[in-house]
């Protein structure tokens, strides 16, 4: 009798002894952990090559990806312009290279700018090809890169906006920092500017607006002015008169 | 004396007879269940969180602020590398709100000194598989599928197993994968929202295809699941 008890108690533990691996697993199954992944077969898994934004021995600094060098352009920059402009007009797919090609008509799409006289003005109109699908773009690109601040409708008040005040009335004045709130872009300050104008802001940034020309390829750019004229035109209080005649009926027919 | 056996068993074997063949067929059913389960890509890959240099937290600036992955992500739809974003674009924001939170020290150091932020990758790819990030979102393939609901990660953690398997899953049939290309960044997006389905394929309501997967195969040129499958066309 004793015997057999003891054969169930040894039993018994190797059972339970089996179970704490899969315990183990379980918990590595269904928990979040900082352990990097295990390989089992971890051949080839890292080679020495270099992945983008891998750090490397052979620099001082270890930084894989080497910085820009000033005065120079990543041959990607430029296969990247290049290509959003393909998108934006894909039957004029030649046009691209005499626009790149042509020293002039380059300037007025890389700056937004002319020189007469020596003299550097904004241009007045986007000097690429202004076509629904570029509008269309416009509004995606808006709707990434201005509208966090701008809102969706460019008045001003985005989520981050939104964010800061809700800080500030909270009176956490400190995280709320020195955030001012981004200008309305349907209103007669901006819509008043040229075309090259907001191309510039855009681009290079004003007052406590970041420039975003490394964030957006050149076309994009063009395609986000496009899109902000959109809004101010949207969104400016017209005359009921110059309203086309099917909107004027169908508004007076609303009660 | 002459008529006893040579040996006898004893009476402790009939036991240990019926304890070693239930070990034999027990003890292999085991092993192979805790190899199945412990050794499998969900149990490895999944739920890798690492501890990042700055506690930046997706839930709060993709999904509460609903800033659009591509804001920071920019290249995703032009290269083959999602990549993470320069601390300029921190600063965008930064410069202005939180200037003096603790939780940014890294993001101001790194301003200052040019150093980038040592950043951990949480989902890493063996470095034989070449995965082009433009190709997938271009074919209408959402970042849901393969990092999921990243806008309610505070900390983001590997979410799908990422093997070899589970890629053949839908590059064996990719059709119910497929969304349209301008959703791919909208990770509450829903078949269900028929106007905006319309909208986004520009259709109306009436017009919509049934298999939404199969016709999104057709337009956007996806190629068959055989050259899909292809070893050559990851591991080239």
């Amino acid at each position: 009798m004793n015997r057999k008890a003891t054969l169930f108690f040894l039993i018994g533990s190797i059972v339970m002894a089996a179970l704490i691996p899969l315990a183990v697993i379980a918990d590595r199954r269904y928990e979040r952990t900082d352990i990097p992944r295990i390989a089992i077969i971890p051949d080839m898994d890292k080679m020495p090559y270099l992945k983008p934004e891998r750090s490397s021995d052979l620099f001082a600094d270890h930084r894989g990806m080497r910085p820009h060098i000033p005065g120079t352009m990543a041959r990607e920059d430029f296969i990247f312009d290049n290509m959003a402009e393909q998108r934006a007009h894909p039957n004029n797919w030649k046009k691209d290279h005499v626009v790149l090609s042509n020293g002039k008509q380059f300037q007025r799409v890389m700056y937004g700018q002319v020189l007469t006289n020596g003299q550097a003005s904004f241009i007045n109109h986007i000097p690429i090809p202004v076509t629904r699908r570029l509008i269309a773009r416009g509004e995606e690109q808006f709707d990434i890169f201005c509208a966090p601040c701008h809102g969706y409708n460019g008045q001003g008040n985005g989520t981050v906006n939104i964010y800061d005040s809700e800080l500030r009335a909270e009176g956490e004045s400190r995280e709320a920092g020195t955030w001012v709130q981004p200008s309305n872009l349907t209103l007669i300050g901006v819509q008043a500017l040229p075309d090259g104008g907001i191309y510039d802001v855009v681009t290079n940034g004003i007052a406590a607006m970041a420039a975003y020309k490394d964030q957006i390829p050149v076309v994009d750019r063009w395609a986000i002015v496009s899109y902000v004229r959109v809004l101010g035109l949207s969104q400016k209080k017209v005359p009921a008169y110059r309203l086309p005649a099917t909107v004027r009926t169908e508004l007076t027919n609303r009660k | 004396m002459s008529d006893r056996p040579f040996f006898v068993f004893p009476r402790w074997s009939d036991t240990a007879t019926k304890i070693i063949l239930a070990a034999a067929v027990l003890i292999p059913v085991y092993l192979v269940i805790l190899l199945g389960y412990g050794a499998n890509a969900r149990t490895l890959n999944v739920n890798y969180q690492p501890i990042q240099p700055v506690a930046y937290s997706h839930a709060f600036h993709a999904g509460k602020l609903g800033i659009n992955c591509q804001y920071c992500h920019t290249d995703v739809k032009r290269a083959a590398f999602a990549a993470l974003p320069p601390t300029q674009t921190c600063i965008n924001c930064h410069a202005a709100i939180a200037p003096h939170s603790a939780a940014l020290a890294w993001i101001r150091k790194s301003y200052k000194t040019g150093m980038p932020v040592p950043w951990k990758k949480v989902n890493d790819l063996p470095d034989y598989v070449y995965f082009n990030h433009a190709a997938h979102v271009n074919a209408g393939i959402s970042c849901l599928i393969c990092h999921g609901h990243v806008n309610e990660m505070t900390q983001v953690y590997q979410a799908k197993p990422l093997n070899m398997a589970w890629c053949l899953q839908c590059h064996r049939d990719p059709a119910p994968f497929l969304r349209p290309r301008n959703e791919v960044t909208n990770l509450n997006w829903t078949p269900a929202n028929k106007t905006r389905l319309a909208k986004d394929l520009g259709l109306t309501t009436a017009t919509l295809p049934k298999n939404l997967g199969k016709y999104l195969e057709k337009r956007y040129h996806i190629p068959n699941s055989k050259l899909l499958t292809d070893c050559e066309l990851c591991h080239h």
